[in-house]
């Protein structure tokens, strides 16, 4: 079996005297202080990153992350959008039920702000189908049409939507990592300009710089020295179209549906065990989504549901959500948004939450999407 | 990349759904568009299904507001779709505007 025994991130946010390397390098020496580890106990490294080529003229990266960790070892970066993290995740599990008594890095990292808004959506937008691109269409965009027809489908209004944003955001306060601490209101979300309609600004998670790293093993002696370890008990990535059009049921995320119901399986747990979970709230329409197709609210409950602060921490609920501050709040550099939910996780499960620590967790569930649902990830943690 | 060799090979495609009647599926209308469409802001995106039942994107143009709704009856135009290449190619793509 595999289990986590490391977690470091770094601050998430506007980083603009750190490249990209830099965050990289940090996380990692994070990571190796906090478990005691030297670079050469390290077996093989997965990175997630997805601008890197396309921003920053940077590919080849594990030969960069080989410069750093000063190693010679099997190292691989994984792309799928917003979902890099979670993927680069996944490939190490997959690695290690292969190769038995191995330690194994993953790191996530992104780096955005050295560019204008209209440089980074064009970019992120590299992850949509061709034609979506040539429509116009940015990722913001296709959420909107999304959240469109989801609010007209269930009859909802854009403020149902909001108490997305005010939940993370509260929780993001209480993140010493977190790209904005402020709590916000409700009208606060609705006064603020739209991006795409019906989203606005602070509908929206933001454009923003970090790293974040994992290290997991199967190696028992190891797992016994460490003073923090969680277990893994499925890691599920499934993708689908990348075209929104092309799929059946536009308020449905399907690759979400599918990699849970198989993670549940493998896991051998119900939705009901799952007391925190990280989800994949890049738009408040997409938090919203989310808790339908993991399983946990039912197809259309989810703008009512969300209206009950039910997920909120500190109101007794049985499944708190988010409570990194989630992408809205905590931040989104794309590749460290999965590793950093899985770290989240990772932190409740062995008390290490601080101000935000949800009391007797056994399980946690990690939720990470790649575009508008190409590709997603569901990881499920045990203590 | 835009190229003006992708620019050709796409423009053949775009003529056989011109001139085609459907209806909007989903809308939204964009305020921070990316690099190429910058000049266009805010403009809305419509996904069509037409009568065929194939699914196509594109900007509703020469539009009123009440055309910004689930169901409104559109067809498919020839329109400049984005700034044009270094090279100068401009290209050409499909939109829709009301019937």
């Amino acid at each position: 079996m595999t289990h986590i025994i490391g977690y470091y991130t770094t601050q998430f946010g506007e980083l603009w005297e750190k490249s990209l390397f830099d965050l990289v390098e940090e996380a990692i020496n994070g990571v190796l202080k906090q478990t005691s580890l030297s670079n050469k106990q390290i077996d093989a490294v997965f990175f997630g990153n997805m601008l890197a080529g396309v921003l920053e003229n940077n590919l080849h990266s594990p030969s960069k992350i080989a410069e750093i960790l000063k190693i010679n070892i099997p190292i691989f970066r994984a792309e799928a959008a917003c979902a890099s993290g979670g993927a680069a995740f996944n490939l190490a599990k997959n690695y290690l039920d292969a190769n038995s008594n191995k330690n194994v890095l993953v790191i996530g990292a992104e780096k955005m702000t050295d560019y204008s808004p209209e440089e980074a959506i064009t970019a992120l937008s590299a992850a949509a189908s061709g034609e979506e691109q040539e429509a116009g269409l940015t990722f913001p965009g296709l959420y909107a049409m999304i959240a469109n027809f989801y609010l007209e489908k269930y009859q909802y209004t854009e403020k149902n939507l909001a108490y997305v944003s005010v939940k993370n955001h509260y929780h993001g306060s209480l993140n010493e990592k977190a790209h904005f601490r402020k709590k916000i209101s409700v009208e606060d979300v609705l006064k603020s300009p739209y991006v795409a309609y019906p989203l606005k600004v602070l509908d929206s998670s933001p454009i923003s710089d970090g790293a974040a790293a994992v290290i997991l093993t199967n190696n028992y002696d190891m797992i016994k020295k460490q003073k923090y370890s969680a277990t893994v008990l499925a890691s599920e990535l499934i993708t689908d179209t990348i075209s929104l059009k092309e799929r059946k049921n536009l308020d449905e995320i399907l690759a979400t549906k599918n990699a849970a119901n198989m993670a549940f399986k493998k896991a051998k747990i119900n939705r009901r065990d799952i007391g925190i979970a990280e989800v994949h709230d890049c738009f408040s329409i997409a938090e919203i989504l989310a808790m339908e197709d993991l399983g946990f609210w039912k197809k259309g409950e989810g703008g009512k549901k969300i209206k009950e602060w039910g997920t909120m921490y500190g109101n007794g609920g049985d499944l708190i959500v988010n409570t990194s501050g989630g992408l809205k709040a905590a931040g989104h550099p794309v590749g460290a948004t999965g590793i950093k939910q899985i770290g989240e996780i990772f932190l409740q499960l062995t008390k290490q939450a601080e101000k935000r620590q949800v009391k007797n967790v056994k399980y946690g569930l990690a939720h990470n999407v790649g575009g508008s649902g190409g590709t997603a990830v569901v990881t499920i943690l045990g203590s | 990349m835009i190229s003006p060799v992708k620019i050709w090979r796409r423009q053949k495609e775009i003529r056989k759904v011109l001139g085609k009647k459907g209806k909007v599926l989903a809308w939204t209308k964009i305020y921070t568009p990316g690099s190429d469409f910058k000049k266009y802001a805010p403009y809305p995106v419509v996904l069509v299904e037409l009568k065929n039942k194939e699914k196509i994107y594109g900007q509703l143009v020469d539009y009123k507001n009440a055309d910004l709704k689930v169901g409104s009856e559109v067809i498919s135009i020839l329109r400049k779709v984005r700034s044009s290449t270094n090279e100068g190619v401009i290209a050409y793509g499909v939109k829709f505007k009301p019937l």
